[in-house]
C-alpha cells in the first residue's frame, strides 16, 4: 500500500510534539494537527476537542491571546504556515476583490487594479496598514454588496461551465479512441476475410484466373478502406465542429451580466454602466389632460330660458340626454380654431407640401 | 391652446381652408381649364356637325371647310370668367337660403348652411361651365339633409323641389358631388359655437361664470361688473337697460348674419367657425365681443402693465392682437355682404351670366343623368363624340350599348343551363 499524502508530509517530523499537550507523534503516529486561521497555532486533534468542546476559548498557546472556536479549526495544507497565511489571505480579498476585466475601461486600468490587490494583500500579509486596509476592503464590500455577489455567481458558473466542459471532452476523446480500436478491428477482420474470400475462390476456380482473382481481392480491400477513411474523416469534422460551437457558447455566457454602477473611488477605471432609466407610467391621453380647456372653465349648468325646462323633463332625460354634453360641446364649437390663423398656417402647410391639385371638370 | 388643436384635426381645416392667394388662384386655375375644355369640347362638336353634315351632301374635300370653321369658331366662344363665376354660384348659395322655406317645416339652417358649403367646395374645383349650377344645386341640399340627419324621402324632396326636376334628376350628380368634396362631409359650422358664447356670456351676466384658465384672477363678480360696465353698441336705436335683452338682440343679429354673410362669402374657406361668430357678434355687439374675447385672453390694461415691464414678448398678448387683427378682418369680409335682392344692378348682371352660360356650357358634360345611369356607356359615348361621331349617333350608341346590357342580363346561363332541364333530358336519354 503505497504511503498516504499525509504521511508523507509527516514524514520528516516524526519527533513532532504538540505544543499543547506535548505529546509527541513518536507515541502516537495517528496525530494529526490542526490550525485555526485566527491565530494559525499549531495543536493536535485531541487539544482542539479537549479545549474547544465547551465552547469558544483562548488559545492555549502562551501569549496568544486569541479566542478560538472548534468550528473554524482544519488541517493544514501547506508546510510553511506563511503560505498558509497568504493563501488565506489571498483568497479572503480576492473573494472581495473580484472585479473582471471587462469591467475596465481600459487593459491599463485592470492591470492598475490587479497591482492594487496584490498591495492590499501584502499589507495584510506583511501587517502593514492593516487597520486601514482593513477597514477600505470593508467599506468596499458593504458598498459593492451586490456587484461583488454577482461575479462570485458568475465566477461559481463559469467554474462549473468549465467542469462540464473538461468531462464532456473527456468522454469525446473516450468515445473517439474506442472508435478508432472498433474500426482498427472491423479493418483487420476485413482483411482476414477477404484474404479467406480469395483463398477459397483460388481453391475453387481454375488456375488460369487466380491471376485476376487475387487482383480483383486487393482492389475490393483497397476501395473498403478508401470509403471508410472518408467516412472516418467526415465524422471527424463534425466532431472538432461540435467542440467549437460548445466553447463558443462557454464564452458567451460569461459576457452579460449585470453590476451596479458604483464606483466607490477605491477601484478607479471602471467602466460606467448606463442603467437604462425607468419606464414611466403609461400615459393614454399623451401629455393632455382629459376636461382641461384653454378658453374656458365647463360650468355644471348654464343659464337658459331654453334649455333648463330640459332639466325637468323627464321625459328627456329618461333616454339618458344629458345636459353636460351640450354644454361641453357647444363650448367647445364655440372656441375650437380660434387661435388657429387659416392664412399663416395653410400658407406654411402648402409651402411645406407642394399642393396636389385636383381639379376634376 | 388645445381646442385649436382639435380644430386642426377637422378635414375643414386639413382639405377646405385657403389663405386668400390659394383661393383665387385656385379658382382662376379651375376656370382656365374648364375654359379650354369647353373650346375644345364646342370644337369638336362643331366638327363633327360638319364632317356628317357634309359626308351627307356627299362632298368628299369636307376636311379643308372642317379645318377652315374649326380654326375660326373657338375664338367666338366667350367663356365665363372666374368672377362671374363666382356671382353665379352666390346665386345659386342665396337660392339654396330660399328654397329651405319653401319645405314644410322649412329646412332647418343647419342643412342649408351645410348645403351651401357643399356647393361652394364643389365649385372650387368644377366650373359652372361644366356642370350647371342648377343640376348641382338640389343636389347639394339632399346630400346635406342626408348627412345633418334631417331625413327626407328623395321623392318628398323632389315633389317640393320647384321646377321639373324628378328625383332621378337630383340625386344623378351625387357621386360626382361626393367625389369633388373628396368625400369629407364634414362641415363646421359656427352656430353652435355662438351658442355657447351666449351661454357663457349669460353665465357671466348672473355672475356664476368661472373664470377663464388663462385669467384665474378674475372672479366672477370682476367679470358680471366689467360686462355690465360695458358702453351699449354704436347704434343705440333701442336703449335698453337689461343685459339679458341686450345679449338676447346681439345674439338674434349674429345668427342673422351667420345665416346669410357667413355663408355666401368666403368665411368658411379663409376662417374658422370660432373667428367667424366672434367676428358676426363682433359686428352686432363690438364692446361685447371685445370684452368676451379680452376675458379669456386677459384684459388689455393688464397686458400693458406687463408690457411696460418688458412682458412685450407675451405669447398671450402676441395671440390676442392677432387673434383681434384676424377676427376684424373676418367681420370686415362679412360686412361687405350684400344680399343680390337688394341690387338691381347685380341682378341685371347676373341675367347676362345666365344667357352667356347658355352659350358657353361644355356640351359633353351635359348629360349628367346618363353618367351615372351607365358610366360605362356614356364614356363609351363621349368617346365616340371626340372621335368623329356626331350626337345623333352617340344616342343611338347609348340606346345600343343599354340594349346589350338587357340582353346579357336576361342571358342567365352563363354558368350552364336548368339543372332540373338537364336531368329531364338525361332521363329522356336514358328511356330511350
Amino acid at each position: 500500500m503505497p504511503p498516504s499524502r499525509e504521511s508523507i508530509s509527516n514524514r520528516g517530523d516524526d519527533d513532532e510534539v504538540c505544543p499543547v499537550c506535548k505529546s509527541s507523534r513518536y507515541l502516537n503516529p495517528d496525530m494529526r494537527f490542526l490550525i485555526n486561521p485566527e491565530c494559525y497555532h499549531k495543536m493536535c486533534e485531541s487539544c482542539v476537542d479537549r479545549i474547544f468542546s465547551g465552547g469558544p476559548a483562548n488559545c492555549p498557546v502562551a501569549g496568544c491571546h486569541k479566542t478560538l472556536r472548534k468550528a473554524r479549526f482544519r488541517k493544514q495544507t501547506f508546510e510553511d504556515i506563511g503560505v498558509e497565511r497568504e493563501v488565506d489571505i489571498r483568497r479572503r480579498v480576492m473573494q472581495v476583490l473580484n472585479r473582471r476585466e471587462e469591467e475596465f475601461d481600459s487593459k491599463r486600468a485592470y492591470d492598475d487594479f490587479l497591482e492594487q490587490r496584490e498591495e492590499i494583500i501584502a499589507n495584510l500579509v506583511h501587517g502593514t496598514d492593516v487597520a486601514k486596509t482593513e477597514g477600505d476592503l470593508q467599506r468596499y464590500a458593504s458598498e459593492n454588496m451586490r456587484s461583488i455577489r454577482a461575479n462570485q455567481a458568475l465566477e461559481a458558473r463559469e467554474a462549473s461551465s468549465f467542469q462540464e466542459q473538461q468531462t464532456h471532452e473527456q468522454e469525446l476523446a473516450r468515445l473517439r479512441r474506442q472508435a478508432a480500436r472498433e474500426e482498427y478491428e472491423n479493418e483487420r477482420r476485413e482483411i482476414l476475410a477477404g484474404r479467406e474470400d480469395v483463398l477459397s475462390r483460388l481453391a475453387a476456380g481454375k488456375p488460369a484466373d487466380a491471376a485476376t482473382i487475387a487482383r480483383e481481392g486487393h482492389k475490393v480491400l483497397l476501395k473498403k478502406s478508401s470509403a471508410r477513411r472518408s467516412e472516418e474523416e467526415r465524422i471527424r469534422q463534425k466532431q472538432a465542429a461540435l467542440r467549437n460551437s460548445d466553447s463558443r457558447k462557454a464564452g458567451a455566457t460569461a459576457v452579460d451580466r449585470t453590476t451596479e454602477s458604483r464606483d466607490s473611488g477605491f477601484i478607479k477605471g471602471l467602466k460606467r454602466i448606463k442603467t437604462p432609466e425607468p419606464e414611466k407610467p403609461y400615459d393614454p391621453f399623451g401629455g393632455l389632460v382629459p376636461n382641461k380647456r384653454d378658453y374656458y372653465t365647463l360650468r355644471d349648468s348654464y343659464p337658459s330660458s331654453y334649455l333648463d325646462p330640459i332639466r325637468q323633463d323627464t321625459r328627456m332625460q329618461a333616454g339618458g340626454y344629458n345636459l353636460q354634453e351640450y354644454y361641453s360641446r357647444t363650448l367647445m364649437e364655440a372656441f375650437a380654431g380660434l387661435g388657429c390663423f387659416v392664412d399663416e398656417e395653410v400658407a406654411r402647410r402648402d409651402g411645406a407640401i407642394s399642393k396636389p391639385n385636383a381639379t376634376e371638370v | 391652446m388645445i381646442e385649436d388643436d382639435f380644430y386642426r384635426a377637422s378635414s375643414q381645416f386639413r382639405l377646405w381652408s385657403f389663405t386668400e392667394a390659394s383661393l383665387h388662384s385656385l379658382r382662376s386655375e379651375t376656370n382656365a381649364t374648364a375654359s379650354d375644355r369647353v373650346r375644345a369640347a364646342l370644337r369638336r362638336a362643331r366638327e363633327a356637325r360638319q364632317s356628317t353634315a357634309s359626308s351627307a351632301a356627299g362632298t368628299p374635300s369636307a376636311e379643308d371647310t372642317t379645318t377652315a370653321g374649326g380654326d375660326q369658331q373657338p375664338h367666338n366662344i366667350e367663356c365665363l370668367t372666374a368672377e362671374e363665376e363666382q356671382q353665379l354660384i352666390r346665386y345659386y348659395c342665396e337660392q339654396i337660403i330660399e328654397l329651405g322655406e319653401r319645405y314644410k317645416p322649412p329646412l332647418p339652417t343647419i342643412v342649408r348652411a351645410t348645403a351651401i358649403q357643399y356647393f361652394r367646395r364643389f365649385y372650387l374645383t368644377n366650373s359652372p361651365m361644366a356642370y350647371h349650377p342648377k343640376t348641382i344645386m338640389p343636389c347639394a341640399l339632399f346630400l346635406a339633409t342626408k348627412t345633418d340627419n334631417y331625413y327626407l324621402s328623395l321623392r318628398q324632396f323632389a315633389e317640393t323641389f320647384p321646377g321639373d326636376a324628378t328625383a332621378d334628376d337630383i340625386i344623378a350628380p351625387e357621386f360626382l358631388v361626393m367625389q369633388s368634396l373628396r368625400f369629407t362631409f364634414d362641415v363646421r359650422h359656427p352656430f353652435r359655437g355662438l351658442e355657447g358664447g351666449v351661454m357663457e356670456l349669460q353665465a357671466i351676466a348672473q355672475g356664476i361664470a368661472h373664470p377663464a384658465p388663462h385669467a384665474p384672477q378674475q372672479t366672477p363678480d370682476d367679470l358680471r361688473r366689467d360686462l355690465l360696465a360695458l358702453p351699449s353698441p354704436p347704434p343705440p336705436a333701442v336703449q335698453s337697460s337689461s343685459i339679458t335683452d341686450r345679449l338676447a338682440r346681439a345674439h338674434h343679429n349674429t345668427r342673422e348674419t351667420l345665416k346669410a354673410a357667413a355663408q355666401i362669402t368666403d368665411a368658411y374657406f379663409l376662417y374658422t367657425p370660432a373667428q367667424i361668430w366672434l367676428a358676426a357678434f363682433l359686428i352686432a355687439d363690438r364692446p361685447m365681443a371685445e370684452f368676451y374675447l379680452s376675458s379669456k385672453l386677459g384684459m388689455p390694461g393688464q397686458e400693458e402693465e406687463e408690457q411696460g415691464g418688458g412682458g412685450a414678448g407675451n405669447p398671450l398678448y402676441e395671440l390676442r392682437t392677432k387673434m383681434f387683427a384676424t377676427v376684424n378682418k373676418c367681420a370686415d369680409l362679412l360686412q361687405s355682404y350684400t344680399p343680390l335682392a337688394s341690387d338691381p344692378e347685380q341682378k341685371k348682371n347676373l341675367r347676362a351670366i345666365g344667357k352667356k352660360l347658355y352659350h358657353c356650357q361644355n356640351p359633353e358634360k351635359a348629360n349628367i343623368s346618363g353618367q351615372k345611369r351607365i358610366p360605362a356607356a356614356a364614356a363609351a359615348a363621349a368617346a365616340a363624340v371626340s372621335s368623329g361621331g356626331d350626337p345623333g349617333t352617340s344616342e343611338s350608341e347609348i340606346e345600343r350599348l343599354a340594349k346589350k346590357r338587357k340582353l346579357e342580363g336576361s342571358k342567365k346561363d352563363l354558368f350552364g343551363g336548368d339543372l332540373v332541364m338537364q336531368r329531364t333530358k338525361e332521363n329522356q336519354a336514358d328511356e330511350q
